[in-house]
């Protein structure tokens, strides 16, 4: 077991860094050049001044060079100096991750708690009036843009409902607490700022809702796919006929072994959400890791996308294990090979 | 010194339990008295920020927070871009020698710590700047050093005095910050700054100037707080706290400034604009710009049609320029006739009718005809997948192209990215483009001598030596009557040349709840005053 994980640990590491690689390669062959687009006009134009900013964030050196220099930086915890921000990617990261994970996290276990009972319902009671609705609600989940759904949520219940706060993660006119975890909960808490941490708490359920909307359809149609083929099983009829509960019949029996691909899922939809969320963080001014991407993105600055995609295939790999390690526990047959 | 009975980290972590390490503390308990109504709150797209220390500010939405912290040596008042009003100087002149400036210092300002701003104050700011080398360095590069004369008089020394100074020095970058302190959080006013400066980090949370406010906090894409300073000379500001909050998207500031959430909304595109007309709680304050979107035609030998000029001249009358401000911006735009925006000195709505381009199809066909094109001719057109002004660049260009389609110009659309497009058009590789230029400062010879110098090379344009000497006059005329003369002679020459057209110069529109008084706009680079704004 042991030596499986760790063949698995040190494949991924490397297909990582080969992302790294690739995407490095790539945003050095475009032809733009990000620290023209950065400087202003007047120093942009001048090549002393140019020459300096390149130095500076040692971007004049061969390719390769800054190849390696990633690579070493990485060994010691480096993620290099972004263009943009002026700073170190890391503190980048550090700045902006905590909002990115409270709100998938929360957006995650929205998903789940909604989504696995829906899929189980639908399931139970097929082609009855709940199923309806959970094909309805899954087939919106699914198919509304994110933005356009960020949208209309944001303007019907703040806008004009007025039932839930705006945009941001605390009120404008509150001050923030101090910043420990970065998580507004967590710090809240510490600060022993209820009514604050209540604010926080608030603020998180529409982008929560939008974010969790996607995997939710996902989640449902998987659970409900899965129960349908445990629930027509020669065991459960057994059961059945035991006399057992219904309860019993369907958590017990059925669920238990249509779980494995509801976690399978469950596992790359939390990849996803801590990934994919640029759409829902700039709509509702959430100042997180998606929306740094996209602005590392369109600003060309290669070493903070160079992190970030280190990052995510990190994010990949942590799921990927969690879910098979899940396997183990849930399904005792998945050890024995 | 005696050394304390207890340790640095007891004392921290007493501090910690009494609340008093919280850099938001003393405000907070302030801001408790002066509630909700004492906080102005303005929702802004801050994510370009990289900095809030004056020395190094050289982004977009950064100046407006760098204004509101830092008094510079002079300003400008919103509406008047010709004459520069006193600030932290009272009066200025040349010295008897002509080689600098002498300013002489406001009795009685004090920084936001209580402290009087001196003439030793102004020497360490300047010099800083200088001796960072950082982008604001590049605007005074014609300076040499300060010398303080007496306690509340300065000379800056210049190396070149026909170079422009007042205007530039009114900029917030060029704010005065107090000695002491930057220099106690490592600041370094001395040769060798560039590597040996280490006060960025606290000025990027901190503020150390006189301005009518202080900075509290910054939290990058989040917001940035400030606390009114009691101190200041114009006497107390209105409000007792001002918060900046980040919302990238308008539709986003839209709802929370019709809620309420927020009193500013700087973001707003034009269709958001025409919605707030009937609100009876919403104003739309309105100022124009000073920036301004343009097409540059370059005389690149890729493409031979565009290096005749009487080519070039027929795409700026055949531009339906009227049809593009009525219908991309509501009509909230002007047009200056070359690179001077309307506004500053020989810049005028008249002078812009009397030598700037206008629609006139005939005399677009008579120009190709005269460059021997009577059936036109074709060329790349680039432009950014980016919206400017709340405007995509890809619906000017389409409109752009439908205009020449009359006259039987080609135009065929080179959508890139926004670096891709940049980096190209500063090396010169584009036969036209579509770009924006907004000032650093308001100095009519910052826009001429690019465009005679460095947007020149771009265009692969040798710009005649007469229309060189021309900036140059101008620029060191200190009559301004005399210098407006010759910049209005200095735009016919550009248009004639006909590689900068300009097309929108758009009005700035902000929407401000009612219960904001006296709030200004301004088009001088930091877009707005709130040393006397105050709460209905």
């Amino acid at each position: 077991m042991i030596q499986y994980l760790a063949g698995r640990l040190l494949i991924t590491i490397v297909m990582a860094l080969l992302a790294t690689l690739v995407v490095f390669l790539v945003a050095n062959t475009v032809p733009g050049d990000p620290v023209l687009a950065f400087l202003g006009d007047v120093a942009a134009s001048n090549p002393a001044f140019v020459a300096d900013f390149r130095a500076k964030w040692g971007l004049d050196l061969p390719l390769w060079d800054r190849y390696w220099i990633f690579l070493t930086g990485l060994f010691h915890g480096d993620l290099g100096q972004s263009i943009a921000s002026q700073r170190a990617v890391m503190d980048d990261i550090v700045e902006y991750a905590p909002a990115t994970v409270e709100l998938s996290t929360i957006a995650f276990i929205l998903s789940l708690m909604v989504g696995v009972p829906l899929g189980i319902a639908a399931a139970v009671w097929r082609d009855r009036l709940v199923d309806h609705v959970a094909r309805v609600v899954s087939l919106i989940g699914v198919s509304a843009p994110t933005f356009w759904l960020a949208f209309i949520v944001l303007a019907v219940f703040y806008g004009q409902l007025g039932w839930a706060p705006g945009p941001g993660r605390i009120p404008s006119f509150a001050f923030p607490p101090d910043r420990v975890t970065g998580l507004m909960l967590v710090d809240t808490a510490l600060a022993g700022d209820w009514e604050l941490f209540h604010e926080a708490a608030a603020h998180l359920v529409l982008p929560a809702i939008v974010l969790a909307s996607a995997t939710l359809g996902l989640i449902t149609r998987t659970t409900r796919a899965a129960m349908l083929d445990t629930l027509g099983r020669d065991y459960i009829r057994m059961a059945r006929a035991k006399g057992l509960s219904r309860y019993v019949v369907i958590v017990t029996h059925a669920f238990s072994n249509a779980v494995i691909p509801v976690i399978t899922l469950a596992g790359l939809a939390y990849g996803n959400l801590l990934t994919g969320a640029v759409m829902t963080e700039t709509v509702f001014a959430w100042p997180g890791l998606g929306r740094y991407t996209f602005r590392a993105a369109v600003a060309l600055d290669v070493p903070a996308i160079m992190a970030i995609t280190l990052l995510v295939a990190i994010v990949y790999l942590v799921v990927n294990l969690l879910v098979d390690l899940s396997y183990a526990l849930l399904d005792p047959r998945a050890t024995r090979r | 010194m005696t050394d304390l009975p207890i340790d640095r980290r007891t004392l921290f972590g007493l501090a910690a339990a009494f609340g008093v390490a919280s850099p938001y503390a003393a405000v907070r308990r302030a801001a408790a008295q002066s509630g909700r109504k004492g906080t102005l709150i303005i929702a802004l797209d801050i994510s370009d920020t990289t900095t809030l220390d004056p020395a190094r500010v050289a982004q977009y939405s950064s100046p407006m927070t760098v204004h509101a912290c830092y008094d510079s040596l002079i300003t400008m008042e919103p509406g008047e871009y010709i004459n520069v009003k006193p600030a932290v100087a009272t009066e200025w002149g040349l010295t008897p020698d002509g080689k600098s400036m002498r300013f002489k210092i406001r009795q009685g300002i004090r920084f936001a710590s209580g402290a009087p701003l001196t003439a030793e104050d102004v020497k360490f700011s300047l010099e800083r700047i200088i001796h960072l080398k950082d982008q604001s360095q590049q605007y005074i590069a014609h300076v040499d050093r300060v010398e303080v004369i007496d306690p509340q008089t300065v000379d800056v020394v210049m190396n070149d005095p026909s170079q422009p100074l007042l205007t530039i020095l009114a900029a917030p970058g060029f704010g005065i910050t107090e000695k002491k302190v930057v220099e106690a959080h490592g600041g370094k006013g001395i040769p060798g700054a560039k590597d040996t400066d280490t006060a960025t980090r606290w000025l990027d949370q901190n503020s150390a100037g006189s301005g009518p406010f202080r900075l509290v906090g910054w939290e990058r894409n989040q917001q940035i707080q400030l606390a009114r300073n009691p101190h200041h000379w114009a006497g107390e500001p209105g409000y007792q706290r001002i918060v900046i909050r980040h919302m990238s998207e308008s539709a986003a500031q839209l709802l929370a400034l019709r809620r309420g959430d927020v009193d500013v909304a700087f973001n707003l595109i034009p269709e958001q604009i025409a919605t707030l007309g009937d609100s009876p709680d919403i104003t739309v304050m309105r100022a124009l710009s000073l920036d301004y979107l343009y097409m540059a035609v370059s005389e690149d030998a890729q493409n031979p049609a565009l290096a005749k000029k009487a080519a070039r001249q027929a795409i700026g009358y055949a531009i339906d320029y009227d049809g593009i401000i009525h219908s991309f911006v509501a009509g909230q735009a002007k047009r200056p006739a070359s690179f001077l925006p309307i506004g500053v000195n020989g810049s005028t709505e008249e002078i812009a009718k009397q030598v700037g381009f206008r629609q006139d199809l005939d005399r677009a066909r008579s120009l190709l005809k005269e460059a021997g094109l009577p059936d036109g001719f074709s060329f790349d057109l680039s432009f950014a997948n980016a919206a400017i002004f709340g405007v995509s660049y890809q619906l000017i260009a389409q409109k752009l192209q439908a205009d020449l389609a009359r006259v039987g110009i080609k135009a065929n659309l080179a959508p890139m990215d926004q670096v891709g497009m940049r980096t190209q058009f500063i090396q010169g590789k584009l036969q036209s483009c579509l770009t924006y230029w907004n000032p650093p400062a308001v100095e009519n010879q910052l826009w001429a001598s690019a465009t005679v110098n460095r947007v020149a090379q771009r265009v692969h344009w040798t710009p005649p030596a007469e229309i060189k000497k021309l900036v140059d006059d101008a620029s060191a005329e200190r009559d301004l009557a005399k210098a407006a003369a010759m910049w209005t002679e200095y735009q016919r020459q550009m248009v004639d040349a006909a590689h900068l057209i300009i097309l929108i110069q758009p009005v700035y529109q902000v929407g401000v709840r009612k219960t904001v008084q006296d709030m200004h706009l301004t088009a001088a680079g930091w877009m707005a005053e709130y040393a006397k704004a105050r709460p209905a």
